[in-house]
């Protein structure tokens, strides 16, 4: 509980980090309607391949200096040679990213999930969609983050952005079986297997190549 | 045997072909204050860091007997700019210490809780980031030039502390280019 205080007091106070991410997703789903010609069927075609893309957007943004401060001015040595592990510290860390920045996004989605097909089931079906997927996403970009961490976090982005693209197959063809009302649930336990196996795995290998590049 | 923190045998270091440091070996036991001292790039702070366990030695074995149980500044001070000195306090984990508010008063740090520690000097940063130390309570405290910046009075207060951490059973590792008055023995790689 001390560490994710700690990591809520850091994050919180640095306004840029999580407002930024949030932020960039608000604009997206804003210029979306003012790219195309507005009436409701016309916005719901395209609505939720904008929406997953937003996410995945953020997501990166959110990312983009999880590690780069911490490892400049030397609290990752600090973290390093604490008694708590240094991957459960990692996952803690994107724990609270995703708390802070991939839940008000994924909640953002349904309301203008809301506001556009003016479905209620289907808006909130978006939202257990829109929060896995921002955990995935986020997880992936942590790794490639960790990967480029004394190089620029573009090169991270780009190293793992291809990770994302099954994820982003999977949210279209569920999005396509809530329309077509048949089963979606397969999808749902796809990506929530997918997620779990990341939730564990990902903060091992990230904490591995941190100490690599502290080395 | 249970008094030993730290045994290091024969210990080298390569970056690439460029030879750091070569056959270190020493002993820390509880009590002991090693002083590490050698010319620029000699390797001192990459030693610090093989002592911590962050780096490997290239040959060599470090066996050390604290199980994390270690504070540690190095030339990095660990602070966030963007945080003021109290939410500082509170990251390192310190705000309920019962020394702390000592602390705050003898480094002159109290009237600073809420600037900004990117307005601070590099001193007062220094200052901030040795409460780490000073309110750390363990075995091993590692430090890596911890007096550089600080002005005599407070290099006193750090040199009076190192020594009383030394009766207290604790061991001590730093490195100085500075000379200080604390009770150690020396280490030189070169």
């Amino acid at each position: 509980m001390k560490y994710l205080r700690l990591e809520v007091l850091k994050l919180r106070k640095k306004t840029r980090s999580w407002l930024g991410p949030i932020l960039v997703f608000w604009l997206i789903m804003l210029a979306y309607p003012l790219t195309i010609e507005v009436s409701p069927k016309n916005l719901e075609i395209g609505f939720f391949s904008v929406l997953w893309i937003a996410i995945l957007l953020s997501m990166m943004f959110a990312t983009e200096d999880i590690f780069t401060e911490d490892y400049n001015d030397g609290y990752l040595e600090q973290s390093l040679i604490s008694e708590t592990s240094f991957s459960y510290l990692v996952g803690l860390r994107v724990l609270i990213h995703w708390l802070l920045i991939g839940i008000p996004i994924s909640l953002l989605g349904f309301v203008f999930s809301l506001g556009t097909t003016e479905n209620l089931s289907l808006s909130l079906l978006i939202l257990p969609f829109a929060m896995m997927s921002s955990y995935i996403f986020l997880n992936l970009f942590v790794l490639g983050n960790s990967l480029s961490l004394n190089k620029g976090s573009v090169l991270g982005a780009i190293i793992t952005l291809p990770m994302a693209l099954p994820v982003l197959i999977v949210l279209g063809k569920s999005i396509t079986a809530i329309q077509l009302e048949i089963n979606y649930s397969g999808f749902i336990f796809l990506l929530l297997g997918s997620l779990s196996i990341i939730i564990v795995t990902i903060p091992i290998v990230v904490s591995f190549i941190i100490k690599a590049h502290l080395e | 045997m249970h008094d030993i923190l730290i045994i290091a045998d024969n210990l080298s270091y390569k970056i690439n072909e460029n030879r750091l440091f070569s056959g270190i070996s020493f002993s820390l036991k509880k009590g002991e204050c090693l002083h590490i001292k050698g010319s620029n790039g000699s390797g001192k702070s990459t030693l610090l860091r093989i002592i911590l366990g962050i780096t490997s030695p290239t040959k060599g074995e470090i066996k050390t007997y604290v199980k994390k149980n270690i504070t540690y500044l190095g030339h990095k001070n660990a602070l966030k700019s963007y945080l003021s000195v109290e939410d500082n306090i509170t990251l390192m984990g310190l705000s309920n210490h019962k020394d702390l508010k000592e602390y705050l008063e003898k480094l002159s740090l109290k009237e600073l809780l809420d600037i900004k520690v990117a307005n601070l000097s590099y001193g007062q940063q220094k200052k901030l980031a040795l409460l780490r130390i000073f309110l750390g309570n363990t075995n091993l405290i590692v430090l890596d030039e911890p007096f550089v910046g600080l002005d005599i009075e407070n290099q006193n207060i750090l040199s009076n502390f190192l020594n009383k951490q030394l009766q207290k059973e604790r061991g001590i590792i730093f490195t100085s280019h500075i000379n200080c008055d604390v009770d150690s023995k020396t280490l030189k790689i070169d």
